[in-house]
């Protein structure tokens, strides 16, 4: 080797070195505290606030719960935030396998009850100590970012046959939290893959299809459904026709949910009342399941319309922090982790205005509880960490397709 | 320097397509949501506050059912009882309470927490003070109701049978609606039986425990809540449904006749006019429901367990009688308390006098004799002793109101044959009130409506005769003869005969012929007027379907009458058979009721003047329905009516059809012998129906191994009746025995009797010099000796 071409090997090496320093600085030190990911965090805030407050109205003892929950959620969406997201990533797949591993696990039959307590003839739960969790609530964030880690630098489900494999992903978890019971953890998932899909390019046609091809094969699943189930469904249809043989049947808790959300008005009843209609109406789930029905009872329409109005605000704050971004990775969980809040926002405050069926779902930051809270708290952690690191990258933007790419 | 704002990129078009997905699902929402909280949130609001009213309803009085003198028929009669609540019987109540006070004392959150069998421990911490509270109860129930704790035990043992009886029945019926929805396999799965009402509901164990009782239970009810409950449980109780009258019979035929006076122990008087009560149907419920809520709130409507009048008035004037509810509702949040006052139901009188009623239905009962076939009825088909079933109406000419309406067998007297099993055809559809539902044949005594209708249409002159030649068409001897053109009268006719005496003597052939002349046109339209064919508006009408067509009511009758469209359809050939038969009652063309009888004779009686009968005072305007119609003039010629009267006034004298006839050994007896009374009367003997319902086999069973018997004849006799110092009459008397043949030698001395009733009740005088009849007095002064205290009909609700 001449000495021109050793020189040129070293310059050549200290370039590259200092190219590659130069971009893991950029990695590591581009954390921007301004970010649209804080709107996020102000409306799950909010949404917080206001769930400890509609808690407050019948159940003052456990809005005090609520609210240290709240604190260790808080706390535990700080410390997501701290690492890279890309920990994240590169722990996808052992977070995926520890969460399948547990729900195997909550169904196992001769597990203690010490341990795994059945609820309702539910198991769901494992028991801590001092508090329950549900594995279930964790898988969500688990599939979001599995998922996000199969799709980031993949160009196969542009066709729809390699749309095969993440709707395979998303019915392992899904057919586990299915079997627990758990219809509306279930059902969270695939809006959250049909956005993450969407976000990341997959034809809309292809997509369109899907849909049409699950929506028509719907009522084929009706006959195994559990019996409670098809008893909800068919709640929702008597409700629909305006048949109110079943109110005091199954049809109950939709019709006390929709009257106690209705005499809520324009602006709600107050908090006195609201808790003397709740308490002495019985409304089941009051605190959990069915909190919208409090919100709306208490502060009336303008209080649902303000719930709304903070959720949209989370899922602007996600957007616009997965349009700052161009990780591919970034952007697509915290598309899915917007997605999976609205959609279970939306599945919860829908069935209770009496426009879907009743399903045990919490509504996100609301709802009374633990789990729920902690893990929606974990979604907005991940939107704030993708937020504060915007990463930016000297290569082509990710998920900038043309008609042409992967025909 | 980066550029901040996004990048218009694809993969910004996609969020923005998501975001817009988002945003149109909340407007979805929202939608929804303004549909529940502003354009329904005021009625939902209603209901949401339903919860926070503790409702108490108030029980309410039936209002009573009182006779023309004001004596009560019916009434409330207000009492308590006491209710367990069948879990506290059967001891679910003690688990279930002994699980609440442990969540409760636990606290929501560590109940939640602790598992089945910490549970169930801190539950048996509570047992034994509700196992004392039950005790204590037992003890109660024990000492207020002057019962032994066996006499208690089994009670509550009865009591949990019943229920256990009807769960299993009603769970069955629940499966077997899994079955149908699920399959068979997976209805074993999911199949779990829910409680049926009666486990939920409190049942009686002391039933009519007086105000002191009440009044410590109420107070033991604070102190021991949700474990029993002091009931309202008044009672609709018939003060005549038994009592006894003393029946003068030297006045009966002779084969009956005796010097000592009859008490005769009825059961049921007027039961068929004030009717009965049963349990409300879920069609009453679903019809009228009770309402406590909102402005369609209505307290006189029904509830499961309701009392509901069945028949008679008391179903007829149900809306009367019922009354509301009144209501008390505190609301729980405020304190603020509304109260609604119970508004009693209405009084009802009735045109009856009940006492003259139970005279009536004293004479036709079979202890009497008059009503059961005696040898002097020469009835050949059916045997001596055989009980007749009866109707009889007495009505005031000048009101149109209705005296007496009896119809026997009682339904009283029915239930108590049904259950000793005797005489199964004499109780044969005694649910049916004879005089105002029954129809029948009118027979002869229709004669005088068509004398006084043939006479208007000039189709008769009174001058003229019509002779009797025994058969109406001369070479037909077999076909339409006169009753007397018979062997046994050696083939007699009546020759030539003026209008009275035709009418005096029955004869056929006269009314054949003036059917004949009237044609069945104007003879039906004729009898139409007479109220013929249309219910007589008595009062005790049911609509029973909701459209208000005769077809569909129930409770009087208007009987048959043939219309022009189906006399258009006859032909004429047919036509003239059907006038002709019609002159004298017969045929396809018209049935009757007894009252319509009455009524119409009561119309000739006030010289052509038609009114409707009448049951219900008509005073009382506030009562739907009762409002008295004004009088049709008919427009009768007068001297029709005259003659009819006439002619019936000489058929009770000599040598008229209701004067005498001749008993079984041969001997002539008189129909009547009432003094200081004039008569007018007319018999009729009407072809009856085969009679079915009778046991002639003898097995003692009514079945169809039983033959029809053919050939009988109902007995009737309508008469009018004043005092002997007047012409006019007051009181108008139809009689009619089914299947007893002779309609003067049957009914007749029936109408004798009724005659005699209303003397003695003081409608008519009685001369001084008239031989005194046994003392009779009136059943209702002093208080009748009756056989046992009246017996209570139904608790009422």
């Amino acid at each position: 080797m001449s000495y021109s071409a050793q020189a040129l090997r070293r310059q050549t090496l200290t370039a590259s070195a200092s190219v590659s320093t130069t971009a893991r600085a950029l990695h590591k030190r581009r954390v921007e505290l301004r970010t649209p990911a804080w709107l996020a965090v102000a409306g799950a805030l909010g949404l917080s606030v206001m769930g400890v407050a509609a808690i407050a109205t019948t159940e003052p003892a456990l809005a005090t719960r609520q609210i240290a929950f709240l604190c260790v959620s808080l706390l535990a969406a700080a410390v997501v935030t701290l690492p890279h997201f890309r920990m994240l990533q590169r722990l996808s797949v052992p977070l995926m396998l520890a969460v399948l591993a547990l729900l195997v696990f909550v169904m196992i039959p001769f597990v203690p009850e010490a341990i795994v307590r059945p609820r309702n003839g539910a198991r769901r739960w494992i028991s801590l100590g001092v508090t329950d969790f549900q594995p279930s609530e964790l898988a969500k964030i688990a599939y979001i970012i599995a998922l996000a880690s199969y799709l980031r630098y993949r160009k196969n489900y542009r066709r729809f046959l390699g749309l095969l494999l993440p709707l395979a992903l998303t019915f392992v978890p899904m057919a586990l939290v299915l079997v627990e019971p758990d219809l509306g953890t279930a059902l969270l998932f695939l809006p959250t893959l049909f956005a993450m899909l969407v976000a990341a390019g997959a034809k809309l046609r292809h997509l369109a299809l899907i849909v049409v091809i699950g929506l028509a094969s719907a009522p084929a699943l009706y006959p195994i459904l559990q019996t409670h189930q098809r008893n909800r469904i068919d709640a929702l249809y008597y409700q629909i026709i305006g048949d109110d043989r079943h109110v005091q049947g199954i049809g109950l808790q939709g019709d006390k949910a929709m009257m106690l959300a209705g005499a809520g008005g324009l602006t709600g009843v107050g908090r006195a009342k609201s808790a003397d209609l709740l308490h002495h109406n019985r409304l089941p789930e009051e605190q959990n399941d069915m909190v919208f029905a409090v919100v709306c009872c208490r502060w009336g329409a303008l209080g649902a319309l303000l719930q709304w109005g903070l959720h949209l605000a989370i899922t602007a704050g996600g957007l616009l922090a997965a349009a700052r971004t161009r990780d591919p990775f970034g952007r697509l969980v915290v598309v899915g982790a917007v997605a999976a809040l609205f959609a279970q926002m939306a599945i919860n405050t829908g069935m209770t205005l009496g426009l879907m069926p009743i399903t045990g779902l919490t509504l996100p930051f609301v709802s009374a509880g633990g789990s729920s809270l902690l893990t929606a708290w974990l979604m907005i952690g991940v939107v704030l960490n993708v937020g504060m690191r915007p990463s930016q990258y000297l290569a082509p933007e990710p998920f900038d397709w043309t008609s042409r790419d992967a025909e | 320097m980066r550029d901040d704002r996004p990048d218009s990129s694809f993969f910004h078009r996609r969020l923005l397509l998501l975001g817009g997905l988002m945003g149109a699902m909340v407007l979805m929402l929202g939608a929804q949501l303004g549909r529940l909280t502003i354009a329904e949130g005021d009625a939902r609001l209603d209901r949401a506050e339903r919860a926070l009213k503790r409702s108490t309803i108030l029980p309410t009085h039936r209002g009573r059912i009182l006779d023309r003198r004001g004596r009560v028929l019916a009434h409330d009669d207000p009492g308590y009882g006491v209710a367990v609540r069948y879990g506290v019987i059967t001891g679910t109540w003690l688990d279930e309470t002994a699980r609440r006070r442990a969540a409760s004392e636990a606290g929501r959150g560590a109940w939640a927490e602790m598992d089945e069998a910490q549970r169930r421990e801190a539950a048996m911490r509570h047992r034994p003070e509700l196992e004392a509270m039950r005790g204590r109860l037992y003890r109660a129930l024990c000492e207020h109701g002057g019962i032994d704790e066996v006499e208690l035990a089994r009670r509550l043992a009865l009591i949990m049978e019943r229920v256990e009886r009807t769960a299993e029945h009603v769970r069955e019926r629940q499966r077997e609606a899994v079955v149908a929805r699920y399959g068979e396999e997976e209805a074993a799965r999911v199949y779990r039986p829910e409680p049926i009402a009666e486990e939920r509901a409190a049942h009686p164990v002391l039933e009519r425990v007086d105000d002191d009782v009440a009044f410590s239970m109420r107070a033991l009810e604070l102190e021991l809540p949700g474990m029993f409950e002091v009931t309202d449980a008044r009672r609709r109780v018939n003060p005549w449904l038994q009592c006894t009258v003393r029946v003068d019979r030297r006045s009966l035929p002779s084969g009956l006749a005796a010097e000592a006076p009859l008490d005769v122990v009825l059961a049921g008087v007027a039961d068929h006019v004030v009717g009965s009560m049963r349990r409300s149907y879920a069609e009453d419920v679903e019809r009228r429901p009770l309402r406590e809520d909102g402005p369609d709130r209505d307290l006189a409507g029904y509830r499961d367990g309701d009392l509901v009048g069945a028949s008679g008035v008391e179903c007829a004037y149900e809306a009367h009688l019922r009354g509301a509810r009144g209501l008390v509702r505190r609301r729980v949040d405020s304190g603020e308390t509304e109260r609604v006052p119970a508004a009693p139901g209405g009084d009802l009188r009735v045109t009856l006098d009940v006492a003259l009623q139970a005279r009536v239905q004293a004479v036709l009962s079979p202890q009497v004799g008059l009503a059961v076939v005696q040898p002097f009825h020469q009835n050949a088909l059916l045997p001596v002793g055989w009980p007749l079933r009866c109707a009889a109406v007495v009505l005031e000419i000048e009101s149109g109101e209705v005296l007496a309406l009896v119809s026997t067998p009682t339904r009283a007297e029915a239930r108590v044959a049904e259950e000793a099993g005797t005489a199964p055809a004499w109780v044969h559809d005694a649910w049916i009130n004879r005089p105002a539902e029954a129809i029948y044949p009118p027979g002869s005594i229709i004669k005088p409506l068509v004398l006084a209708a043939a006479v208007t249409e000039g189709a008769l002159d009174l001058d003229q005769t019509i002779e009797c030649t025994g058969h109406y068409f001369p070479d037909e001897p077999d076909h339409l003869r006169c009753w007397i053109y018979r062997p046994h009268y050696d083939f007699m006719t009546h020759g030539p005969l003026h209008a009275e005496d035709a009418l005096a003597r029955s004869c056929n052939i006269f009314f054949y012929t003036l059917g004949d002349r009237l044609g069945l046109a104007r003879l039906t339209d004729w009898l139409r007027r007479f109220g013929l064919g249309a219910a007589p508006g008595l009062g005790l009408a049911v609509d029973m379907s909701g459209a208000p067509t005769g077809a569909a009511r129930a409770g009087e009758s208007g009987g048959f009458l043939m219309g022009s469209e189906e006399i258009a359809r006859l032909g004429s050939g047919p036509q003239r058979s059907a006038a002709i038969s019609l002159g004298i009652g017969q045929g396809p063309a018209v049935t009757w009721t007894a009252v319509q009888a009455a009524n119409a004779y009561a119309a000739l009686a006030r010289g052509g003047v038609w009114r409707p009968a009448t049951l219900v005072d008509s005073s009382a305007s506030s009562i739907e329905g009762a409002a008295p119609s004004a009088p049709v003039d008919l427009a009768l010629d007068r001297r029709g009516v005259r003659a009819a009267l006439e002619g019936l006034r000489r058929a009770v004298r000599d040598g008229g059809t209701g004067h005498h006839f001749m008993n079984d050994a041969g001997a002539r007896e008189e129909i009547f012998d009432v003094e200081g009374v004039t008569l007018w009367g007319k018999t009729g003997t009407a072809q009856a129906p085969p009679l079915r319902g009778a046991d002639t086999n003898a097995d003692g069973e009514i079945d169809a191994d039983d033959e029809a018997i053919m050939g009988l004849d109902h007995a009737w006799f309508v008469g009018l009746v004043g005092p002997a110092d007047t012409s006019l009459p007051m009181f108008a008397i139809a009689v009619i025995v089914e299947y007893a043949g002779s309609g003067g030698r049957v009914a007749g001395p029936v109408a004798n009797q009724i005659v005699h009733a209303l003397q003695d009740e003081g409608y008519l005088p009685v001369p001084a010099e008239s031989p005194a009849r046994t003392e009779s007095p009136p059943p209702h002064e002093p208080a009748p000796p009756t056989t046992s205290p009246p017996a209570p009909e139904e608790p009422a609700g």
